[in-house]
């Protein structure tokens, strides 16, 4: 019996099909390879019944019901095709048409003109009318022909609606919209964004967020997926506007952060032209960020690539052929010894990279002088920040969490796949709790927003702890010190809903890290967790952090984690690897790279800013951009980017994933582990006989577990293991920082952690400039208007430090006596947070 | 800055009437702008934090409704009907009319405050068609000529 329900039986033009119930005719038609014409329908979105193209007849029922909102009944006998139907179509269409350009569906010179297109030109590739950048790939186009629309008998109604062109990364031309509200309903449904509705009625509805506000004003994500589910040119990426259609695709791992999502990368020819996201349920299940949909186009295509290696001669650039870089490469560094040599590298690279990077190192230099910028990210909270990778639980604990709690995450730009995510958990009734100093993505959809003042977030924390501990001693009322009695209360109501259940997950952002207090802010969240027994995702901003330390790409870390003081493990490499490794000497990497002591040579691998390294005689730069200024470099190599090798990431998870080589590298660049092997060899040292990545993995595999196939990795999350220590020094804590009446203004930073081999995105990439806009003060509009300061004014900032001038905005959110302004990686203003005054300039 | 305090006041009070569910989107609406008049940006901002719904959302729904305003009132508010006999006897003409002269279109207020201007669909007087209403005064068998010296009557 039940069978039979499951199953129904019915008949579409005189095919007579047996269909799942509950299905759709047109879905229904589609599996069965029946065309029907469909506009407005999507098969990730709702139905929506909005462009009738999909009429169809069925017997027994009124009228011409639309086959995408029409599920299939026992017996149903359906027609898709009777000259009744598609004559309705066509009218529907023209009408459609008739406030749509249409030079490009219906001209009688059609057929003639793609034949003019091939003859001797002038002009670019454009003859013809072609003004849509969806030439070629437009679904009305497609359904035009299908239908077989030779004219339209109304009068061309054209809208006269200005072309949006004030956004980064996409423009918006809503005169080629027909309103089939697909953009609407993903941004709404899937991504639940809700920056795009239907504004106004009638002939005067149009497509947009409240007002006229743009989309950066409205809070949009920037993610694309209105971009890709557009079905004509009306919405249409800036990078890629005609390009056309990619001929091949490759599948690989997006290397801007640590959620690792799954991208597409659009090819044409030998250029990487879009990058979609993969339909992978594992991770990003279709979705991505700003970074990974629009930036990565941009990021590794910019036409100022590094393309030969040159070296810097008495203040001239002098472009040299690969031989002499390696040979003047391995020159120097053959006349240095291994306490006047160091090494830092981004943990973005590909595992094989840094395990090269490290093995380059120990082997060919023998020092342990091999460290990745994550340490002066992370500072002195990166061994309890490495502790809850540790405890790091998978992203799909998210799916059965009854409660999330937020620790300074924003999902707006980065990591915005886990505010999906975050999203679908609140629709199936799950509680979002969020702590963030500052008004953020989830401000508004949170059940509740705590908003602690700068400089409180441990007290807060501890008190949470406190209050969540099993075996409660004693006093009943918290001792919330500086936190305020309100915030007291509702910490407890906090409490209780974290302790109520079991199903509780931590996510960890970035808010902070940079804080000076964040060693207890990490320690108290590990609490925490302890406490009420909550899975753990830090969410890194580094997209392969996790590998950096399994590759040992530190100085106290050997490859699999182990602590490069363990004289065993030593041993066991120096077998190994058939080579004098040297143990760890007292003089432990801290003081190489921050003592001050000038190095006789510094290899950068990728971007590290100059007051983020040690001084050195001799600097090599190995990067896929010239560095900035161009001579910040004495030997420049190019090197391939990540949609030019192949390679692993390990997500922030601990899933290993793969990177594809889709295109060849620009130029003469090489890939990172061959510029390394080369310039090894030349020193003559042993074992960097390496031809491919794939090698490279496998040696890795034999000294670290959990590295098996190359190319199918196991991808599963696994929490890190690794028994090394970190040195890290404590930031010098000047003791509790509070405003006064001298300087009322508590001012907390934070740090651009877009950034991919050690640059900021928005350096190379024209767009994320405008999202990632680094030194701005956020003021709270009411304390501003006391100081008359008004937004874009130029405000200064003074502290007992510091003395600096950034332009103002003003957020009505933000708390009063604060100010927050985000630094470039490299720029420091002291404590964070710090109390400042701020005057308005020239005044 | 007095005055938005009031406002936010009169929100809240609002609010207390309704729980936070996205089915009270359209009451609350209908009470801010009896109360207020139209539906200020602070006040979608508000909306928005309390029923948890994006200001885009909110904006999306009550820009469909033609009885939503989204500027303050003016002094004066001068409704142009477009029911079937005005219509017939050049009802659009004379909104366009206005349209121009004050260089406004329907919903809108002018910059200085002095006029509102709206459509509607019937006065109840069709035999004196085109009519058009500026506050309680009814002008009948309107023409284009006349209006800029009706016009002018008001402050």
């Amino acid at each position: 019996m039940s069978k039979q329900n499951e199953k129904v039986t019915i008949n579409i033009d005189n095919q007579v099909l047996e269909v799942k119930r509950g299905l759709t005719i047109l879905q229904a038609a589609e599996r069965n390879n029946i065309y029907i014409p469909t506009l407005c329908a999507h098969q990730d979105l709702t139905p929506f019944g909005g462009c009738r193209m999909c009429i169809v007849e069925v017997e027994g029922m009124r009228g011409f019901p639309t086959a995408c909102t029409t599920p299939v009944e026992e017996g149903m006998v359906i027609r898709t095709h009777t000259a009744q139907v598609q004559a309705e179509r066509k009218e529907i269409l023209q009408l459609i048409l008739s406030e749509h350009t249409s030079s490009c569906l219906i001209c009688d010179e059609k057929d003639e003109c793609k034949e003019y297109m091939g003859t001797i030109r002038k002009a670019g590739v454009i003859t013809g009318c072609r003004y849509c950048p969806n030439d070629g790939q437009c679904e009305l186009q497609e359904v035009v022909e299908r239908l077989e629309v030779k004219e339209i008998d109304y009068p061309v109604y054209y809208r006269h609606l200005r072309v949006e062109k004030d956004d980064p990364f996409y423009d918006r031309d809503y005169n080629l919209c027909i309103l089939c509200g697909r953009c609407i309903r993903m941004c709404q449904e899937i991504r639940t964004a809700n920056t795009l509705a239907f504004k106004q009625r009638g002939r005067y509805t149009v497509i947009g967020p409240a007002y006229d506000r743009t989309h950066l004003e409205a809070g949009c994500e920037f993610c694309g997926a209105c971009v890709s589910v557009c079905p004509t040119g009306a919405l249409s990426e800036k990078v890629r506007k005609w390009d056309g259609k990619a001929d091949r695709e490759e599948i690989t791992t997006c290397p801007l952060c640590g959620v690792g999502c799954q991208i597409s990368l659009q090819v044409k020819g030998e250029e990487v032209i879009g990058s979609l996201p993969a339909e992978d349920p594992m991770v990003n299940n279709g979705q991505l960020c700003v970074k990974g949909r629009f930036c990565v186009t941009e990021l590794v295509g910019n036409y100022q690539r590094l393309r030969r290696p040159y070296k810097v001669q008495n203040g001239t650039k002098v472009d040299i052929f690969w031989e002499e870089a390696i040979e003047l490469a391995a020159e120097k560094l053959s006349a240095c010894s291994g306490e006047d040599f160091g090494m830092l590298i981004p943990p973005n690279f590909c595992n094989e990279d840094l395990y090269l990077a490290q093995k380059f190192a120990r082997v060919a230099l023998g020092s342990h002088n091999i460290d990745t910028t994550a340490r002066s990210f992370y500072e002195s909270g990166f061994n309890t920040y490495l502790d809850l990778m540790r405890m790091g639980a998978p992203l799909s604990d998210l799916q059965e969490a009854s409660v999330i709690l937020c620790i300074g995450l924003d999902t707006r730009f980065g990591r915005s796949v886990v505010g999906v995510e975050l999203r679908k958990a609140i629709a199936r009734g799950a509680k979002i709790i969020s702590i963030h100093p500052r008004h953020h993505s989830l401000s508004v959809i949170a059940d509740k927003w705590i908003q602690p003042v700068p400089g409180t977030e441990v007290s807060l924390l501890h008190s949470l702890v406190r209050l969540t501990e099993k075996k409660r001693t004693g006093t009943t009322r918290s001792k919330s010190k500086g936190i305020g009695e309100s915030l007291g209360d509702e910490l407890a109501t906090v409490a209780k809903t974290l302790k109520g259940t079991s199903a509780v997950v931590i996510l960890v952002g970035s808010e902070f890290l940079p804080y000076d207090q964040s060693p207890q802010i990490l320690e108290a969240i590990e609490r925490l967790a302890r406490n009420i027994g909550a899975g753990v995702l830090p969410l890194p901003a580094q997209s392969n952090l996790f590998g950096s330390i399994l590759m040992g790409a530190y100085p106290e870390l050997l490859p699999g984690g182990f602590s490069s003081t363990d004289k065993k493990r030593i041993a066991g490499l120096r077998k190994k690897w058939n080579a004098d490794i040297p143990h760890l000497s007292s003089r432990s990497n801290k003081e190489i790279f921050s003592s001050g002591k000038r190095l006789k040579m510094l290899y950068l691998m990728g971007e590290v800013p100059p007051n983020l390294r040690p001084p050195s005689e001799f600097l090599i730069v190995q990067n896929i951009y010239p560095p900035v200024p161009w001579d910040g470099g004495d030997l420049v190599l190019p090197s391939a980017a990540f949609t030019e090798v192949d390679g692993t990431f390990i997500n922030g998870e601990g899933r290993i994933q793969r990177v594809r080589k889709a295109v060849d590298p620009p130029g003469e660049a090489l890939p990172d582990w061959e510029i390394l092997c080369r310039i090894a060899k030349k020193m003559g040292a042993k074992g960097f006989d390496f031809s491919s990545a794939r090698e490279i993995h496998e040696e890795i595999s034999s000294l670290v577990k959990g590295f098996g196939d190359f190319d199918n990795p196991a991808r599963k999350a696994t929490s890190l293991t690794c028994e090394g220590e970190l040195t890290v020094s404590q930031r010098r804590s000047s003791g509790t920082k509070k405003a006064d009446k001298k300087l009322p203004f508590l001012l907390t930073t934070s740090m651009v952690e877009h950034t991919y081999r050690g640059f900021p995105l928005s350096t190379w990439v024209e767009g994320a400039s405008a999202l990632f806009a680094p030194g701005v003060v956020d003021i709270n509009s009411e304390d501003a208007k006391k100081a008359g300061i008004s937004e874009r004014d130029e405000v200064v900032v003074t502290s007992s430090h510091f003395e600096k001038t950034w332009p103002a905005r003003m957020v009505s959110e933000q708390p009063k006596g604060t100010l927050h302004v985000t630094l470039l990686r490299g720029e420091s203003v002291g404590p964070n947070p710090h109390p400042v005054k701020i005057r308005k300039k020239n005044v | 800055m007095k005055e938005r305090s009031v406002t936010n006041k009169d929100l809240i009070h609002i609010f207390s009437g309704f729980k936070s569910e996205e089915g009270n989107l359209i009451p609350i609406l209908q009470r801010v702008q009896e109360k207020r008049g139209y539906i200020s940006e602070e006040a979608i901002k508000r909306i928005s934090r309390f029923l948890k719904i994006s200001e885009n959302q909110i904006f999306g729904v009550a820009s469909f409704y033609s009885q939503f305003r989204f500027d303050a009132p003016g002094r004066n508010s001068i409704k142009v009907c477009l029911g079937t006999a005005c219509h017939v006897r050049g009802g659009q003409i004379l909104c366009e009319a206005v349209e121009r002269e004050l260089d406004i279109s329907p919903g809108q207020t002018t910059k200085d405050k002095r006029f509102d201007l709206e459509r509607v669909a019937c006065l109840g007087c069709c035999a004196l068609a085109p009519v058009i209403q500026i506050n309680d005064d009814i002008y009948s068998r309107m023409t284009v000529i006349r209006l800029k010296e009706i016009l002018d009557k008001y402050e």
